[in-house]
């Protein structure tokens, strides 16, 4: 029996890190290039260990632009983006699946549809209706967006379905309303799928581009992501500065990831009995 | 009467909770929609400034959607992009799905490693397709390299007309396994553990029990992973221009890419309009069959 | 517990949101930006002073450009300095924006009614700019100091619609020590082709892991190549391709024929993923033809020495002309201070002064003084090439389906480089590409 659990031991563990080296392998490159001076970026063979390895391209991000001000924006943007998410999307796949009423599939069928249309079409009569409604330039316009989230209500549909209606049915004899159910009953049972949408959330905010590139004109509004991009010049990108500005803006993700992962991991350990 | 009443009442309680969300929809998502169904059917350019009145002096009809499908080079892409769907969703899956599983045992390290996993998610097209540019390098590419020490000549890879859509599925696998990964492993997470120790007090063996109970009970957050891997794969975009740039001789242009490159460098909006109506029906279609079959293999608990 | 935390997060988030929509909505609702808003150091308020030939009311103007991204921020803000002090009433609001989705970006503003007073554009979307009248005519200020014809190449039916903002060119740059190892005498300004395939095979012949020249197979180095061959694209008067004419056929057979044939070019697998710069830089490539815009990094980078040539002809020279435009909106009601400001940044003395200075790129003017500060920075040692080019400059093409066109050249060529089809072929299929899917006027 021990033999057996050791050579499961082995195997599990030889394959974790097989596949961590794989996954791992370009994000060495990425810290490598960051640590490069402004020579032999692109050279190949690849250079692993830079020769005179520098924070030079660090320094760089630092003082290019307002780094500080710059992740102030996108923790500002970024938090409010999520939460908004969390809790309209939340909301809405509670009606779609605790609660019966008329043309539930078909709308629900027109959210997923929705994310079937490449934003590139939809993108120049967003701008005008944003602009129509005076939101260019404020931070509401990245933000607002965030009331609707098809994937987030998908996500959260797939996850409320297994619930049993019985908890429902437990609560409602207890006297609880609409939301006191949702609040009480609902909302923990789903916790780890909710700290997977913040996570994601989190993650596709924080690196969004193209529209806060339109939306935000102002130096100070700035974005990190966008202060990074402003990096690419028509001839040359200097790349070290650039995957040092794109570690350093990883940053932040991963913790709340962590954050996220140990919310989760106390969700699932109480299990679904509850109630 | 008192039914009528009630189921009132019932569907009225929905209206507070979808009410953000809808209204959101409305404004952000519904009405620039109907705005390019009618983008469509006009020859805009794109950079002349949309109003009503432009799009009235373009109207030319079902001009673009009859262009578009009589022309050879909508079906071309459309068959490169499914080349990249039939290679990339089995193994997304099937990686992502290994990774969960391997995460899901509790051993000592996990931690660590769901954090490792999902960097490859964090990092932006950008940087991962500079990265993957260098890794897929004929001559010095680390793939090539791994591949000759086991005594394989690997390919071209990005400038060869074969092995270039290969490559880019490899690219994305990398980049998207630890973020369905994540999906599936929430989705193991809330399986209740009751049914695991019922199946141990049955005496079912590894193997068995993930057959029996862990896949089954998985499916609803399979099915998530599913739909959404074929709706994004039908929308394949950044890797490409990055990494191809639709190259070479055109073996890796996909849908979305001609999407962008017709609205926004030939100033033929209308027509990227209509091309993307095409695609939406497409996967309008596949995601109908799929929702319909779910209730062949997906497992609510309801 | 854990509902405690639900509460407070959300309760948290409400506020947030709160606090963010009050700050948001008092920031500034509309696309113009605001003096006080800016952290420009010059807000002088007092802007009464006339200056020589500008307004007596104080006009603020949006500017937004891509060329100062990478690295030259701070000299376009010095630039704006200089500019202050010839026109103080005149204040302009600078965006840079990161190259790859300026024009992505660009086109949503002008569609959406939201551009700038002035901007910058290349040649690309400049062409289809003019073209579909979102460009207004630049009037009422003095062109006189640019250079002709990068003027000319922004002048469309006799109405100018921008103004060179700097401009490159393409030159012939080789690696000094590969020569002395083949012992052959260094490119001069009078070489054709001919004499450059002859030292490419001979560089060629150094060592297997070699090349002798790397010339891009592209539709911008082939509008040139075809230039020198007395070949064009397009006929005089803009109303037909001329895209398989036997000239054009003869430039595209040398450029593939140094991959395809006596391969001194190394082909895309040769290549393995690295750049035509690397290559050069890792002394591996005998000759490059590339833009002036390389010569800081193979300053920092080769550990050769390098010189650089006028590139070399086919039955005559012609050179490439890249060049950025400044154009004014045609919706923009600000159009006289944008085109002070955008003329400035074109023609003046102090600009150009500091463009040279900072390593930016060439001002296109003609006064020979300024420039000269160029000529004294080495290497190359032979910078005279630069300017000499200038007597063989060959604008592009400009029809409004700029991109369209260049796409489908270049797509053609690149399959003729490959091998797949003939570079006969390639011309003609892109021929009837061309005729078929793009409308002359």
């Amino acid at each position: 029996m021990n033999r057996k659990k050791t050579l499961h031991n082995i195997g599990f563990y030889a394959i974790a890190v097989l596949v961590s080296i794989v996954v791992l392998i370009p994000f060495f490159w990425m810290i490598s290039t960051s640590l490069k001076s402004k020579g032999a970026l692109m050279a190949l063979p690849i250079q692993w260990i830079p020769e005179n390895p520098t924070f030079s391209a660090y320094e760089k991000v630092f003082t290019r632009f307002p780094f500080m001000r710059a992740a102030f924006n996108s923790f500002l943007i970024t938090v409010s983006y999520t939460l908004i998410t969390l809790i309209s999307a939340s909301m809405a796949a509670f009606a779609f699946t605790k609660i019966k009423f008329p043309f539930s599939n078909g709308l629900f069928k027109m959210y997923i549809a929705s994310m079937m249309i490449p934003t590139q079409v939809t993108l120049i009569p967003l701008f005008i209706i944003m602009n129509k409604m005076e939101l260019i330039n404020t931070y509401p316009s990245v933000i607002l967006p965030s009331l609707f989230k098809a994937f987030g209500v998908f996500l959260l549909v797939q996850n409320m379905r297994t619930i049993p209606d019985d908890f429902m049915e437990a609560a409602k004899i207890d006297g609880a309303g609409k939301f006191k159910i949702y609040r009480i009953v609902i909302l923990p049972l789903c916790l780890p799928t909710l700290a997977t949408l913040c996570i994601t959330t989190f993650m596709e905010s924080w690196n969004d581009y193209l529209w806060p590139l339109l939306m935000l004109t102002e130096k100070k509004k700035m974005t990190l992501t966008l202060a990074l991009n402003s990096l690419n010049g028509q001839y040359a990108t200097e790349y070290n500065v650039l995957m040092a500005g794109s570690l350093l803006s990883m940053i932040p993700i991963i913790l709340v990831y962590i954050i996220a992962q140990t919310q989760s991991k106390k969700g699932s350990l109480e299990g679904g009995v509850k109630g | 009467m008192m039914k009528k009443n009630r189921s009132l009442r019932e569907a009225a309680s929905a209206i507070p909770f979808l009410l953000p969300s809808v209204v959101g929809m409305i404004f952000f998502s519904l009405l620039p929609i109907v705005i390019s169904v009618f983008i469509s059917l006009t020859d805009w350019d794109g950079l002349a400034a949309l109003s009503l009145g432009t799009l009235a002096e373009r109207f030319i009809g079902f001009g673009n959607y009859q262009n578009i499908l009589g022309g050879e080079e909508f079906w071309r892409v459309l068959k490169n992009t499914c080349y990249y769907i039939v290679l990339y969703i089995p193994l997304v899956l099937i990686a992502s799905l290994g990774i969960a599983t391997l995460l899901n045992k509790g051993k000592k390290g996990t931690a660590v490693m769901r954090i490792l996993y999902y960097i490859p998610v964090l990092t932006s097209w950008v940087a991962a397709s500079l990265i993957w540019k260098w890794v897929l390098s004929s001559q010095y590419g680390i793939l090539n390299q791994l591949l000759a020490l086991i005594g394989i000549k690997g390919p071209e890879w990005l400038t060869s007309e074969i092995w270039a859509m290969p490559a880019i599925v490899l690219a994305s696998v990398w980049k998207d396994m630890g973020f369905f990964g994540l999906f599936l492993t929430s989705g193991l997470a809330s399986i209740d553990k009751t049914y695991y120790e019922a199946a141990t007090v049955d005496g079912a063996g590894r193997i068995k029990t993930f057959f029996k109970i862990t896949l089954p009970l998985l499916t609803p957050s399979i099915f998530f992973c599913l739909v959404m891997a074929l709706i994004n794969a039908f929308q394949l975009f950044p890797q490409v221009m990055i990494m191809t740039e639709g190259g070479p001789n055109g073996a890796t242009q996909v849908m979305v890419e001609r999407i962008y490159n017709y609205g926004f460098r030939y100033f033929k909006m209308g027509y990227a309009a209509a091309f993307s109506w095409l695609l939406f029906i497409i996967i309008f279609i596949l995601t109908s069959i799929q929702m319909k079959l779910q209730k062949g293999w997906v497992h609510y608990e309801s | 517990m854990k509902k405690r935390r639900i509460k407070t997060m959300l309760a948290a988030g409400l506020a947030l949101i709160m606090i963010i929509s009050l700050a948001g909505c008092g920031g500034g609702g509309s696309a113009e930006p605001e003096n006080t808003a800016d952290t420009d150091a010059n807000t002088t308020v007092a802007a009464e002073a006339a200056s020589e030939a500008a307004n007596e009311e104080e006009v603020t103007i949006t500017f937004a450009n891509f060329n100062a991204s990478g690295g030259n921020e701070e000299t376009l803000e010095e630039m704006y300095l200089a500019f202050q002090q010839e026109y103080p009433n005149i204040k302009v609001d600078i965006e840079t924006i990161g190259y790859d989705d300026y024009f992505t970006q660009m086109q949503t503003r002008v569609a959406g009614n939201t551009a700038p007073d002035c901007y910058e554009l290349n040649i690309e979307n400049f062409a289809a700019y003019a073209a579909k009248g979102v460009l207004a005519e630049i009037t009422g200020v003095d062109f006189a100091g640019i250079n002709e014809t990068a003027l000319s190449a922004f002048n469309v039916d006799g109405k100018q619609y921008g103004v060179p903002g700097s401009f490159s060119n393409v030159v012939l740059i080789y690696n000094k020590e590969l020569f002395d190892q083949a012992g052959i005498e260094y490119p001069t300004d009078d070489w054709t082709w001919d004499d450059v395939q002859v030292a490419a095979e001979k560089i060629k012949g150094l060592s297997d892991d070699i090349f002798g020249i790397y010339a891009p197979v592209t539709y911008n180095e082939f509008f040139k190549v075809a230039a020198q061959y007395g070949g064009s694209l397009l006929n005089e008067d803009k109303t037909e391709f001329t895209i398989n004419s036997a000239e054009n056929i003869q430039a595209a057979q040398m450029m593939v024929g140094r991959i395809v044939d006596s391969n001194v070019q190394p082909n895309s697998s040769q290549m393995g993923g690295m750049d035509d710069w690397s290559l050069f830089e890792s002394g591996r490539l005998g000759m490059i033809s590339t833009g002036i815009w390389a010569f800081g990094t193979f300053t920092e980078e080769c550990d050769f020495e390098w010189d650089i040539c006028v590139e070399p002809g086919g039955t005559q020279k012609a050179t490439h002309f890249f060049s950025n435009a400044y154009v004014i909106n045609a919706d923009s009601d600000k159009s006289e201070a944008a085109a002070t400001w955008i003329n400035w940044l074109a023609s003046s003395g102090e600009a150009a002064k500091l463009r040279i200075e900072k390593g930016w790129d060439l001002p296109a003017i003609t006064d020979e003084s300024v420039l000269s500060a160029y000529l004294e920075i080495t290497p190359p040692e032979n910078r005279q090439a630069v300017f000499d080019s200038l007597n063989y400059l060959v604008t592009p093409p400009i029809i409004e389906e700029y991109s369209l066109m260049s796409d489908i050249i270049t797509g053609k060529l690149e399959e003729a480089a490959s091998g797949k089809i003939t570079a006969q072929e390639a011309l003609d299929q892109a021929q009837a590409e061309c005729e078929s899917r793009i409308t002359l006027k």
